[in-house]
């Protein structure tokens, strides 16, 4: 009985169907799912994604006068800005992601350093000079820009991007710890810096803090009048006896003279900031950047801002950022346009206002409100003995794995105690592998 | 018609079963259906277009260079350094999680007070993120503002500098630190599968501890080794958080790890060709090493 019984057909077909109906549901919603998983990614043209505008931002540049103006251009256009923020390096590694897959932005910020010419290189920037041709005028582009700004926009005679912020490296320093050790003035040369950061070096407290960051050592590098990048010579680091120098001058600073701290050997580059702030060092190099976490962090420190040192020249390093259409990008037009509006005297203006943030436009550093801002006055006027590092290296397509050689020769010195003379010699002998020169 | 019935019953199975068995293939198809999906476009569609990608170059990846990505490799000494450097820190983390998690286990397994609180605090680093753990180490380590020499001062010891030093085996300790719990609970539960009348057969013929430990425990708890071993190795050969968010692969490459190499190569320096080179050939090298492992373990065992 029990036997016959099992050998009846199923009792409950519906009960079969249903589950296979189930089954079928969530197959085509995990096909669904999976589809909806790239709803980060930049939309396709047709339907809805006409519709929407995909921006790359560097997160902690979504002030609150870029908000109002994307506000507006949305408005303007009808269209949804989907604008995403990321930190450098993460957003380094999504548009080279972005590139492979071919789903890209509309526009993207960059760091400064010239990755439109890196990706103008590969053919994946769209040049700007027709829509230059067109409105360059207008905006007073390029002859309102700062003419060494604009070093790392162009390759091979066109324009790939258009610098948005420019910021520099120049001398912060902790006016009460001047004080109390009886220093008037903040130095202005290496060798008053020296000894400005003996005589303020006691106890737990430090005449200076440098930076484990190799972007950090461009300063020094260019006021002994090294070039990172010969586009003449095609060399890399030159002149090298001047280079030596200057690396061994940051490593005597914490190795030799220990007045400063040997930096942290993490991917963090915040220490000396850290420092500054807790007033542990007197003196740090560093940028605009550190305006908001300085008030953030410590209020009441009183620090002044000086100009960059001088040794064969009085020079800092261009720092900042820009932006740039990729060049699959669906709306160019749409791209230009919010590029005009960003870059715009009274955004400008409103940003600089907001965050203290300095700007490229010579109109902009000329109005006396930036003139007379303490911090943005001195960084503007910082901003004239400004020079690019990079200096157009992006053109070569091998900028990233030169700087990650640099990075190891810098911390083989600066972080592990290494010799200056045989760092510099290795990375020329690294680079020169990759650039030829 | 006995006959008849007789040939109907010899039949009728085979009939019946068939559309029986038919319909347990479709609900077993349709079970496995969303995994399969899952795996084949997440798992295998990404593995052979990784492989296809691996015999091309360029930024684009679209310059067929062959086996060259291959060949290049193993001339590469960047991509040595990093396998180098990751065999140490794997050997590293593996032998330190097992000796550690082991000697945990053998403590936690007596009767003791706060015991399951103690089990239960040792899990916490496992089942937290590693980029809370990689940030937390970095925090702490940081030479001028971590919290560690804050302690050290304050008691006048003298301060580290772990991270520039020594920053291979800070990321071991590290790893150790965040993974012994989870060894630790695996050689818990091995040791609680070990008769206790082995013991009292050890201690009738006078075994001491340690004879008990390295005769009775030791070889009992091979398969549990062997898991967690096999495990370590294929985790630690594919380490890429740690350097990532801790030391950024520095100081001078110290902690370059492999994967993170390979990570750097494809979106840094963006040759997909030859990241996807490396992947196959760490692929390659683990399982081999799972392989070499499975049969030393088989071998022990028998």
């Amino acid at each position: 009985m029990v036997e016959r019984d099992s050998r009846k057909p199923d009792p409950t077909p519906r009960a079969g169907w249903t589950r296979r109906g189930v089954f079928g549901s969530a197959a085509a919603l995990g096909v669904g799912a999976l589809a909806a998983c790239g709803g980060n990614a930049p939309s396709e043209g047709g339907g809805s994604g006409d519709k929407t505008f995909t921006l790359y931002w560097n997160a902690g540049h979504g002030y609150a006068a870029y908000t109002k103006l994307i506000k507006k251009f949305e408005s303007d256009h009808g269209i949804t800005v989907n604008w995403q923020k990321f930190q450098w390096p993460d957003l380094q590694t999504k548009l080279a992601a972005d590139m492979q897959s071919g789903q890209v932005a509309d526009l993207v910020e960059d760091d400064g350093s010239g990755w439109p010419l890196s990706y103008a290189a590969t053919g994946d920037a769209y040049p700007l000079d027709e829509f230059i041709a067109k409105d360059g005028e207008k905006i007073g582009y390029p002859n309102d820009w700062q003419a060494n700004a604009l070093r790392n926009s162009r390759y091979q005679g066109k324009t790939y991007g258009i610098p948005l912020h420019l910021t520099c490296n120049l001398l912060f320093y902790n006016k009460t710890m001047f004080a109390a050790a009886g220093i008037k003035q903040p130095p202005s040369d290496w060798d008053e810096f020296l000894a400005t950061a003996r005589k303020l070096t006691r106890g737990d407290q430090y005449g200076v803090a440098l930076n484990s960051d190799p972007g950090y050592l461009s300063p020094w590098m260019l006021q002994n009048g090294v070039r990172y990048w010969d586009p003449a010579t095609k060399k890399v680091m030159t002149p090298v006896p001047q280079a030596i120098e200057a690396m061994r001058f940051q490593h005597d600073l914490i190795y030799r003279y220990k007045v400063s701290p040997a930096p942290s050997a993490t991917a963090d580059y915040e220490g000396p900031e850290k420092l500054f702030v807790a007033k542990r060092a007197a003196m740090m190099l560093s940028g605009p950047w550190d305006f908001a976490p300085i008030k953030k962090t410590a209020p009441d420190l009183d620090y002044g801002l000086a100009l960059p040192l001088e040794r064969s020249v009085r020079a800092t390093n261009f720092a900042g950022s820009g932006v740039f259409i990729p060049a699959k990008a669906k709306h160019k037009d749409l791209a230009w346009d919010l590029i005009k509006r960003l870059t715009a005297l009274d955004v400008e203006n409103a940003v600089t206002r907001e965050t203290g943030v300095t700007m490229p436009r010579k109109t902009w550093a000329k109005q006396s409100w930036v003139q007379d801002d303490k911090q943005v006055g001195a960084v503007a006027r910082a901003l004239a003995y400004g020079t690019s590092w990079p200096n157009g290296i992006d053109a070569t397509g091998k900028a990233p794995q030169l700087d990650d050689t640099l990075r190891s020769a810098y911390q083989s010195t600066i972080v592990k105690n290494g010799d200056p003379a045989a760092a510099v010699r290795n990375f020329r002998s690294a680079a020169t592998k990759l650039v030829g020169g | 018609m006995v006959a008849t019935v007789e040939r109907a019953a010899a039949v009728a199975p085979v009939r019946r079963r068939a559309p029986m068995r038919r319909r347990q293939a479709r609900t077993a198809l349709a079970f496995l259906a969303p995994a399969l999906l899952f795996f084949a476009l997440l798992f295998f569609y990404p593995l052979l277009r990784e492989l296809y990608t691996s015999v091309f170059t360029g930024p684009r990846a679209d310059v067929y260079a062959g086996l060259g990505n291959y060949t290049k490799a193993f001339d590469d000494p960047v991509a040595r350094h990093a396998f180098w450097v990751t065999v140490q820190y794997g050997l590293g983390v593996v032998v330190g999680a097992i000796v550690l998690g082991l000697v945990l286990a053998v403590i936690l397994n007596q009767r003791m007070r706060g015991r399951s609180v103690f089990r239960g605090i040792l899990l916490v680093p496992y089942l937290t993120s590693i980029a809370i753990v990689g940030l937390l180490w970095r925090n702490i380590l940081d030479p001028d503002t971590g919290i560690l020499n804050r302690v050290l001062h304050s008691v006048g010891l003298p301060t580290q500098n772990l991270l520039a030093e020594h920053p291979l085996a800070t990321l071991v300790a590290v790893a150790i630190w965040q993974q012994v719990g989870y060894t630790t609970v695996l050689f818990l539960a091995g040791l609680q599968g070990i008769p206790e009348l082995y013991y009292e057969a050890a201690e009738v013929d006078g075994a001491s501890v340690w004879r008990r430990f390295r005769h009775v425990t030791l070889p009992l708890l091979a398969p549990t080794t062997l898991f967690v071993s096999v495990i370590g190795v294929i985790s630690a050969m594919q380490e890429f958080a740690l350097p990532y968010l801790v030391t950024q692969g520095g100081p001078d490459n110290a902690s370059d790890l492999y994967v993170y190499q390979v990570w750097k190569t494809a979106f840094g320096f963006r040759d997909f060709g030859y990241a996807s080179a490396l992947s196959y050939l760490l692929l390659i090298v683990i399982l081999v090493l799972s392989l070499v492992q499975l049969k030393v373990g088989q071998r022990g065992e028998s």
